[in-house]
């Protein structure tokens, strides 16, 4: 785990939200490094400062500002890196870009936009970020995402609008719209949690065979049966990290 | 290129969206409207201004000038100049030829001492005259002792010559409003007729009455002489579609006013030498006057190009004079003005009527504005969840407030189309809505409207007994609203915004002014855009962790 980079990494990090009048400590001093090409699953408690782990990983939000004293293991507090890169030192419009080109979001929502159709919604992140003029790349785009789509079985829904699809439809065009600019690390949190276990299964063969080609993988989920399909599982509680254990092989290959 | 994708996909699928342009548009129609009628009024009174003084006016109030026909003689020789004519402008009493209790009733009038040939030479003096033959169709359909039903009977001609033939008195022509009988009708037409308690209505057409003029001249000093009266035989009356003029002014003949007033040419006789036979010494001759020469330009000749040259012409026709020891000297206190300047009093007030209009309907802007704000905020209220997830994916805050002021911007252009749109529908066919307010509902409308909403009462029940509260009350208030129409409609028997018989200009101005339509469209999109603005801004200020977490 130490011998090679990781690809990324997280040191000390705090966060505080504030809701009205009280601090609440949401995540404290949690650590993770996660290897390159390794599928990682955060288990915790609803409330226990997973999916806040997931958006300071994502670049979505941003750790509190503490005392960023070197400690003894060379580790600075608040401190995220995304291979050599402190994404945490990054100004907006780097972590916008960070955000569109080195991760990608899977939420449990989906969170589509109702009014574009399946294909821009997954064209989306490859549009963002680019000047008005670049439209003329926009057929590299279209190519790219329908790619993506057909291979995870949407080719016949390219038009039709978020509305008019199944749950794990949304997930999987929500999944196109991850990759669709090629990134390294998936973030995905609690991505089967609103679908019925059928079809949730189905979302973890994709992401399996995402992981088996080399994509490098961090889930939040709080069910253990699904997490025990990951290489590796932290375990966090009332915002710290209370475990990290490798998955036995076996179990992995149980539930398959 | 994201935002162009959204922008549109935003208008297409949202309601809100179409409300916005709705609000939008209507702002617009509005305004367009409202100016473009005003602009229309105004360019009405100027034109009829304009077609009633000519372009350049020389006067010279009460003394008039001498010379007067040199002098026009001398400008007609000018390349600017079309044609001018003489007139005497004065004030009188009019005692008209009928009234209650068969009395005459006394008017004050404004005079106009005329040279009719000439003057139609300036302007178009024929148009101007009201009473024409009939056709014989026209005839046919008068009544049998209607005085105007001989088609043979030649009004131009008597005006012209501004006497009638069946009266060796001087003619006079007056406006239309003066007789109190001329009642203007809805279509722009009068009807001649009174009645009077205790007598039959019966019809009071001017051209066969005779009127008795009081005229007060007023001597070189400024003193009153004595006043002096004169019969005249009405042989037309004119309409110019100014009020003020058409209920003022009584056209009578150059010559017999001239006379009237001692303004003609006189002999200058000597109160202390005699000649052989006793009588006064004769020194020399006093020149006729007029108090004003009316000047028409050359076409594509501005008024103030003519100006210009018959100032110049006037002050070397004054040096001439003055040198000349015979002569009598040119007045000083000559006003020598384009038609605007002239007409200043009449088209002024119009002038400030419509910049003020204009100025209480920019307040529509606001409200324009206001609206935009609102439905916008509610959109970006609606789309929290969709800004995180754009930021999630990479967005920058620029780039969805770029979306939301794009959004703006779109339904202020949309928006301001379809205005313009609508008011060009509305104003070239305002006459003919105007004519429909102007009727009472048919019978068959409001009793459909009855029905419609009888309709609406019947589906207000069906929706109660099943239990659907929103429909139930969409149709009581689609209820309500039908039997409101339908008692406005029973109860409504016309009413006239544009009341011909008070704004006398039979049509309302149906032209759409589009450097005005142009300037409106852009105040709205820029409001509009200034509406979507602070919503914008907040949508670019989400965070988009907490956006995500919004459900």
């Amino acid at each position: 785990m130490s011998s090679t980079t990781p690809i990324l990494r997280a040191e000390a990090l705090s966060k505080t939200y504030r809701m009205g009048r009280v601090s609440v400590p949401v995540l404290r001093e949690a650590s993770i490094a996660v290897e390159r090409g390794e599928w990682v699953a955060v288990v915790g408690l609803s409330g226990s400062g997973k999916s806040t782990l997931l958006h300071l990983l994502g670049g979505l939000d941003r750790p509190d500002r503490v005392d960023r004293t070197t400690r003894p293991d060379g580790t600075q507090p608040g401190r995220i890196f995304f291979e050599s890169t402190e994404v945490s030192r990054l100004n907006a419009a780097g972590l916008n870009r960070y955000r569109a080109r080195s991760v990608g979001f899977v939420f449990q929502f989906y969170h589509l936009l109702p009014e574009l159709t399946v294909l821009e919604n997954a064209m989306l992140p490859a549009m963002t970020g680019r000047s008005p003029f670049a439209w003329l790349a926009a057929g590299e785009i279209r190519s790219r995402a329908k790619s993506l789509l057909e291979r995870f079985g949407l080719g016949h829904r390219l038009t039709h609008r978020p509305n008019e699809l199944s749950g794990g439809e949304r997930q999987r065009t929500a999944i196109a719209r991850a990759l669709v600019n090629g990134p390294k690390v998936l973030l995905a949190d609690e991505p089967t949690g609103n679908l019925d276990a059928k079809t949730g299964g189905g979302i973890l063969d994709v992401i399996r065979e995402l992981h088996d080609e080399g994509l490098t993988i961090l889930m939040v989920t709080h069910d253990s049966s699904i997490a025990s399909m990951a290489d590796r599982t932290v375990r966090i509680h009332d915002g710290r990290i209370v475990g990290d254990e490798p998955v036995a092989t076996d179990s992995a290959a149980a539930s398959a | 290129m994201y935002q162009a994708l959204l922008v549109l996909r935003f208008l297409t699928t949202r309601i809100m969206p179409i409300i916005a342009v709705l609000a939008v548009a209507l702002c617009v129609t509005l305004v367009i409207v409202v100016v473009s009628v005003m602009t229309g009024f105004l360019e009405m009174l100027r034109d009829s201004g304009k077609r009633l003084v000519g372009d350049v006016i020389i006067h010279v109030p009460t003394v008039g000038m001498p010379y007067y026909r040199d002098l026009i003689a001398d400008i007609e020789q000018l390349p600017e100049a079309e044609a001018a004519s003489p007139l005497i402008e004065t004030l009188g009493l009019i005692k008209m030829p009928y009234g209650p209790q068969g009395k005459g009733s006394i008017e004050g009038v404004q005079v106009w001492a005329v040279e009719p040939e000439s003057l139609s030479r300036v302007l178009d003096f024929q148009k101007l005259l009201y009473w024409r033959a009939p056709s014989t169709e026209e005839a046919e359909r008068m009544a049998a002792d209607d005085p105007r039903r001989d088609p043979a009977y030649d009004y131009q001609a008597e005006a012209m010559a501004m006497s009638r033939s069946n009266s060796p008195l001087p003619g006079a022509i007056l406006g239309i409003e003066i007789s109190p009988f001329n009642h203007r009708q809805r279509d722009g037409s009068y009807r001649t007729h009174s009645h009077f308690a205790g007598q039959q209505d019966r019809a009071h057409w001017m051209p066969q009455y005779e009127v008795s003029l009081t005229l007060v001249p007023v001597t070189e000093t400024g003193s009153l002489d004595a006043q002096r009266h004169a019969q005249l035989a009405i042989v037309n009356e004119f309409q110019t579609g100014v009020f003020q003029i058409d209920s003022q002014r009584v056209m009578l003949p150059l010559e017999y006013a001239q006379s009237l007033l001692g303004l003609n040419e006189t002999k200058r006789i000597s109160e202390t030498i005699f000649d052989a036979n006793g009588k006064p010494k004769v020194l020399g001759v006093a020149p006729a006057r007029v108090t004003t020469i009316l000047i028409k330009a050359k076409k594509g000749v501005t008024p103030d190009a003519l100006l210009v040259a018959v100032k110049e012409v006037y002050k070397r026709f004054s040096q001439l004079k003055a040198e000349d020891p015979e002569a009598t000297l040119m007045p000083a206190g000559v006003e020598i003005l384009t038609w605007e300047q002239r007409m200043r009093d009449l088209i002024g007030p119009v002038e400030k009527e419509r910049g003020l209009m204009q100025v209480l309907f920019s307040l529509v802007y606001i409200v324009c504005a206001g609206l935009v704000l609102a439905i916008f905020w509610s959109i970006v209220h609606e789309k929290t969840r969709d800004i995180g997830v754009l930021r999630s994916v990479g967005a920058s805050r620029t780039g969805i407030l770029t979306i939301f002021l794009a959004y703006g911007l779109a339904i202020g252009v949309v928006g301001s189309s379809v205005g313009l749109g609508l008011a060009w529908l509305v104003i070239n066919r305002i006459n003919e809505i105007h004519s429909i307010m102007g009727e009472p509902a048919p019978l068959w409308l409001w009793v459909t409207v009855f029905a419609l909403a009888g309709c609406a009462v019947i589906g207000a029940v069906i929706s109660t007994l099943r239990d659907s509260a929103l429909f139930t009350l969409l149709w009581i208030v689609g209820a309500v609203l039908l039997t409101g129409t339908g008692v406005l409609l029973m109860n409504h028997h016309g009413f006239l915004i544009w009341d011909p018989s008070v704004y006398y200009f039979s049509r309302i101005p149906n032209h759409l002014d589009l450097t005005n339509a142009l300037m409106t469209m852009g105040f709205a999109i820029v409001f509009s855009v200034i509406g979507a603005a602070v919503p914008a801004a907040r949508a670019a200020d989400t965070d988009p962790v907490r956006s995500l977490r919004y459900e």
